[in-house]
């Protein structure tokens, strides 16, 4: 009797199916331009995913004509069983023709969707398939250099602290985390040996990774406690480097506790919001001037395979239609550091301070950039470890 | 409380198990309902206890019709039923156990239920330590902890079903003295039985059902051929023992202790030869059980030698056992003998394992040919648990092998009908001629003495008398059963 | 027929609980229900790569519940047929390591399969030794073992298998294309995959059915104490159920590795190995029915994804459905139970 069951379980998901076949409605009519915006976190998670879903907004806006769809919390730990080739699948059912990966993790899916549907167009950010060649030509990276909001955002931190120890709440371990983390470092060295002339012993400066961009409960390190750990340990600025608010939601209760601390988050320009006592500025992503400019290429069949870097405005780095990489600071800046950090910005942006001039060495003593020598692009993209004098892994043990 | 039952009936689907049944229980007395396996008995009872819905009929209690559907409603109208398992909680004392169904919420936990329940036992002249875990207590007892239990719930009508099967004389005596001082206070005591000693022993009156249906009543002094009569219609030839000639030495026991039961099993020195019939007697859970188990190799002795046919099987297991001939028949029938949810086919088919296929038509074939043989009333599609005790008890007899060294029977008639227990043994019987040893436990002192050769009476986890059946009688056994040699 | 009607009556009842009780959670989720199961619908079964998506959901969740039919049947809980999943993927991973360089990738791609089936059936066997030997309690085996696979997964990811340079957990490097299960471009469906599901299913139904296995472990799931007074070694059949069981979902495992993410990644089991508990018992661990929950449920899974991408409601939704399904379905055979109970009294 049960084999009746089973019969009539597949009679009926057969029926189901063909009267799908018949209900499916008809495509045609006149369509905006879709583009699908994959994302690795929430939409709504005050960081790295917030910064690209409002990115996409920016588009929308700006682009009457284009229309968004997203999915967020887009990783196998949310989305179990879920891959990155069957949703670029599904989407491109529902009539998309552009694809944007936020995630250096969906980098081996992308690709290879890049590779099953050629004539969609993909956007993978923070990647380097085209750098590598390993990209088929419908497929982009884009990249902000986050690494002068990263020095910006060392730069302040060094201002700020009172113990001289500041801390760096890392996600994984890459070329891209490892060259941020440096950047952030060598803006705090600047502004300790060269702003507040002190004594470079003085200053130290940490790294603990978590493994994975967030959270995931029993696969990552807990970044709330990493970062507990490093207010409890004598760090008194917390520079976050992973995707969601833990450092500044941690700093703010060690301040509520009496604790004088202060964090610096990542990613989103409204991520200081609700911690303005400790929030010393947050270094950005601006991906709207970014994304248009593919989405446009796109629409006007002038798709090339680019591996785009995009910096600040120096004009304004905060300049939402042209800057891709901004800071801002932070209500627990103080007017001092905010006046030198001012300064820092336009010194950067005139290229008379360039942080990626050598001598300049790794952790384990080798060179990494010679005296004099300028970092290329490439050098600084693909760096090797991190830099002598900072604590914490430079790669996995 | 006068109880009145008017035109009965009880069909499950075709089956008629009770067809129009009237009787009347007067309070204070004992009422024996007696009857054959599926006259019927056990189905009234039920319906009486609220435990199953009668098809038709009215009940009615103190001249008044009631109607109820559960065991709980007819608590609460003082009816109680003590069913043939106990239905208790094994994993909790005896006193959480007798506290089950008192408790009607958290605050009553401070009542004296200790004091209650040990007042309820001293009473009945019952022995129960309050703290004893249920599982290790002997049948008897946890009859008599739910006897107790019952009348705590303050019960009028006491259903007894089949109450003295599987408990010592001894119990039975307690059980007995204790049914009467109910009676005397004025309870009714409804006592379900196919044994004819226990009813002409206690009970004032009886009816007697046959098919469904009352064949006869009958009041004290009673007749036992006309109850006999009743119970079957016509009377059934007894079997008498099979004298044979004790051949080779096939079971020795050799000094062997072991623990498990109550008793446990210390320094047994026994020998078992070829042709033997052997009654294990003793109290419930003085080493027969045990002994039964180690000769068959599911427990292995802590000290001393088992030998069969000369090879030490210490440190063999149960299947060495098998192998070398030995059978075991729990008495347990569907806890441990068969597997409910198996059909008798797939039974067979164990038996008989060859090769990576199951031999479904063979298994079926010999399926057929045995329910014929066995008068099994079954088909081989039939799942066992279906099965009436009397024709789980022929099955597991059909699955003996042709000429086993030994078998080994825990109590093998418990819970049969005259008609049934006497086939049974017309069977076992013919294996002697075939050179067989039969060992086999009963508390029925009757049925060693007509059946064996040879009896050992147990106690307490020694062999305290081993004697040829013609060289003593019932009382000498009695008495050792008791420990007084 | 009666019979037939009998259960599809109970089939439509189910569903109609389940699609009540749904309802009324999208309602005070506030999203649209019929628009909500037009989704999921579509978004299963409503294009042939759909369909494809929804049967490699199917592949491995058919794999495992059919060998949790084989401890089922003998009464054990394997809850640890996660932790078997995943051993399985770690075994494939491992062998199909070695294949990199390999210039036959085929044949490791074929031994990784033997390799993720040992790899189940060795971490099933630890469960069932304890079981067997230690006497722990097969849930708690199985838990714990889940533990342990779950911490191994994590070291050798972000330990000795780590990308070179990178500690990152999002998973191994991938293999090269040459280790791929082949699959069909199209609809991106590995069809071995199919076909050793397909087998599964076969191979379990017959064997339960036709050999002295299946006999052997129902006689001792029914009757443990009598089967053994039978002659059967009931240690022995729990040790061969558990290795049944933990083959097939190592097996699911190395189909994760091998032909969906090509590389290894913490939650390579997706929780199909709980997924498949729920679908064993929803069929009444029966193997004709069985392949057809999974299937179910691999739709439920695959068109969830919509709600979040065209409605805005979390997909956890299709949790919430297959609990309840369950949930209405043991609601529903107790019901039936106490019915036919009360007919047969009457």
């Amino acid at each position: 009797m049960f084999k009746k069951m089973g019969l009539a379980l597949s009679i009926f998901f057969m029926l189901v199916f063909m009267g799908f076949l018949c209900l499916r409605p008809g495509f045609g009519a006149e369509k905006p331009f879709q583009f699908g915006l994959l994302l690795v976190g929430p939409y709504n998670d005050h960081g790295w995913s917030q910064a690209h879903f409002e990115a996409g907004e920016y588009v929308q806006k700006k682009l009457p004509g284009a229309k968004m769809i997203y999915i967020d919390k887009v990783n196998p730990a949310d989305r179990q069983g879920i891959t990155i080739p069957q949703l670029v699948d599904d989407m491109v059912e529902k009539g998309i023709k552009l694809i944007i990966a936020n995630s250096d993790d969906m980098k081996d899916g992308t690709r290879e969707a890049a590779k099953m549907h050629p004539d969609i167009h993909f956007l993978h950010i923070s990647g380097d398939d085209v750098l590598t060649g390993k990209a088929s030509g419908n497929l982009s990276n884009l990249m902000g250099r986050m690494e002068y909001g990263k020095m910006m955002a060392g730069f302040a931190a060094a201002m700020t602290t009172k113990t001289g120890k500041i801390g760096y709440l890392g996600p994984l371990i890459n070329e891209e985390t490892r060259r941020l983390v440096a950047s952030s470092y060598l803006g705090a060295k600047y502004a300790w040996e060269k702003v507040l002339k002190k004594d470079p012993k003085e200053l130290t400066f940490k790294v603990t990774w978590i493994g994975f961009w967030f959270n995931i409960p029993g696969v990552t390190a807990d970044p709330t406690k990493v970062a507990q750990n490093f207010f409890n340990t004598g760090y008194d600025v917390l520079i976050s480097g992973i995707d969601t608010t833990e450092a500044v939601v941690v700093a703010k209760q060690k301040k509520q506790e009496g604790k004088m601390v202060w964090a610096i988050p990542y990613d989103y320009i409204g991520a200081c919001e609700g911690a303005s006592d400790v929030c010393l500025g947050v270094p950005y992503f601006n991906w709207g001037p970014g994304y248009l400019e593919f989405i446009q290429a796109s629409i006007a069949g002038k798709w090339k395979s680019n591996w785009i870097w995009m910096g600040p405005d120096w004009k304004n780095i905060n300049d939402p239609d042209t800057s891709t990489v901004g800071f801002k600071p932070g209500p627990a800046l103080s007017s001092s550091a905010k006046k030198a950090l001012d300064s820092f910005i336009s010194d950067l942006g005139t290229k008379k301070v360039n942080l990626f001039e050598g001598p300049l060495y790794y952790q384990d003593g080798s060179i990494f950039l010679k005296d004099g020598e300028i970092a290329t692009d490439k050098k600084i993209w693909y760096m090797e470890q991190l830099l002598k004098g900072m604590l914490g892994q430079s790669s996995a043990k | 409380m006068r109880i009145e039952l008017r035109n009965i009936h009880k069909y499950y689907g075709p089956v008629k198990a009770n067809a129009g049944i009237s009787l009347t229980i007067r309070s204070g007395t004992i009422h024996g309902i007696l009857g054959e396996n599926g006259a019927g008995k056990s189905t009234l009872m039920k319906i009486l206890a609220g435990f199953s819905r009668k098809t038709r009929g009215t009940v009615s209690l103190n001249g008044s019709p009631m109607t109820y559907k559960t065991p709980a409603q007819a608590s609460r109208l003082g009816i109680g039923m003590l069913y043939q398992e106990p239905l208790d909680f094994p994993v909790l004392s005896v006193l959480e156990n007798f506290m089950v169904g008192l408790t009607g919420n958290i605050s009553d936990r401070n009542t004296p239920h200790r004091q209650i329940f040990e007042q309820l036992a001293k009473d009945l002249g019952f022995n129960l330590p309050p703290n004893a875990i249920v599982k290790n207590l002997t049948i008897g007892e946890r009859q008599q902890l739910e006897i107790l239990r019952l009348l705590g719930l303050g019960i009028e009508v006491l259903i007894l079903d089949e109450p003295t099967t599987g408990i010592s004389s001894m119990q039975r005596e307690a059980l007995f003295k204790a049914l009467e001082q109910l009676a005397s206070e004025g309870k009714s005591i409804v006592l379900v039985s196919h044994k004819l000693e226990d009813i002409e022993a206690l009970c004032d009156s009886v009816t007697v059902l046959r098919l469904g249906r009352v064949s006869g009543e009958m009041s004290k002094p009673f007749d036992t051929n006309t109850l006999l009569e009743m119970i079957f219609g016509i009377l059934p030839v007894q079997p008498t023992c099979v004298e044979t000639q004790p051949g080779k030495t096939v079971l020795v026991m050799d000094c062997v202790t072991a623990t498990g039961g109550r008793a446990g099993l210390k320094k047994c020195d026994v020998t078992v030869r070829q042709g033997e019939i052997i009654g294990l007697a003793g109290l419930e859970g003085s080493g027969q059980g045990l002994f039964l188990r180690l000769a068959s190799g599911l427990v292995q002795p802590k000290q001393g030698a088992v030998f069969l046919q000369k090879s030490k099987m210490n440190g063999k297991d149960y299947h060495a056992f098998k192998h070398a001939g030995v059978t075991f028949l729990p008495t347990a029938r569907l806890e441990e003998g068969l597997i409910p949810g198996l059909n008798i086919a797939e039974h067979f088919a164990l038996q008989n394992r060859k090769g990576f296929y199951v031999n479904s038509p063979e298994a079926f074939k010999q399926a057929k040919k045995s329910i014929e043989k066995f008068r099994i009333k079954g088909q081989p599609v039939f799942p066992v648990e279906s099965l009436s005790g009397g024709n789980q008890q022929r099955l597991l007899l059909s699955f003996i092998p042709d000429d086993p060294v030994l078998l080994l029977l825990e109590k093998p008639t418990r819970g049969l009908d005259m008609e049934s227990a006497l086939w049974v043994w017309e069977h076992l019987q013919k294996f002697c001629a075939g050179k067989t040893s039969i060992l086999f436990s009963s508390s029925d002192l009757e049925e060693i003495l007509m059946m064996a050769h040879r009896v050992w009476v147990f106690f307490n986890g020694k062999i305290v008398k081993d004697t040829m059946i013609s060289d003593t009688d019932i009382h000498e056994l009695k008495s050792a059963i008791a420990g007084i040699i | 027929m009666q019979t037939f009607l009998r259960y599809s009556r109970k089939m439509i009842l189910t569903a109609v609980v389940v699609f009540c009780f749904t309802t009324l959670i999208l309602l005070i989720a506030g999203a649209p229900p019929f628009a909500a199961y037009y989704h999921i619908f579509k978004g299963s079964l409503g294009s042939w790569s759909k369909i494809a998506h929804v049967i490699t959901v199917w592949i491995p969740l058919t794999l495992c519940a059919s060998g949790l039919l084989y401890t089922f049947r003998i009464g054990l809980w394997n809850i640890g047929v996660e932790g078997q999943m995943i051993m399985g993927a770690i075994f494939s991973t491992a062998l199909l390591r070695f294949g990199i360089e390999s210039h036959q990738p085929a044949v490791f791609l074929g031994l990784s399969f033997f390799a993720g089936a040992m790899g189940g059936g060795i971490w099933a066997f630890f469960a069932g030794f304890l079981k067997t030997k230690g006497g722990v309690h097969e849930i708690f085996a199985g838990l714990g073992l889940n533990f342990v696979a779950q911490g191994i997964i994590l070291y050798l990811i972000f330990g000795p298998w780590k990308r070179p340079g990178v500690a990152s957990m999002s998973g191994t490097e991938v293999f090269p294309q040459t280790l791929w299960l082949p699959f069909l471009s199209t609809i991106r469906l590995s069809p071995v995959g199919l076909v050793l599901a397909l087998a599964a299913v076969m191979v379990t139904a017959w064997m339960l059915r036709y050999t002295w296995v299946g006999l052997g472990l129902k006689a001792i799931g029914k009757n443990q104490y009598a089967a053994f007074l039978f002659g059967l070694k009931p240690g022995r059949y729990m040790l061969l159920a558990m290795a049944f069981a933990g083959g097939f979902a190592g097996l699911a495992g190395c189909l994760q590795v091998a032909g969906i993410y090509h590389r290894l990644i913490p939650a390579i089991s997706s929780n199909y190995g709980y997924l498949s508990l729920l679908v064993v018992m929803l069929s009444n661990y029966n193997v004709w029915v069985a392949p057809g929950v999974a299937f179910f449920f691999a739709c439920l899974n695959i068109g969830s994804i919509q709600l979040p991408m065209m409605l805005r409601v979390d997909s956890s939704l299709s949790g919430v459905i297959q609990g309840a399904l369950v949930l209405a379905t043991l609601a529903i055979y107790a019901w039936q139970t106490r019915n036919k109970q009360k007919e047969r009294q009457n």
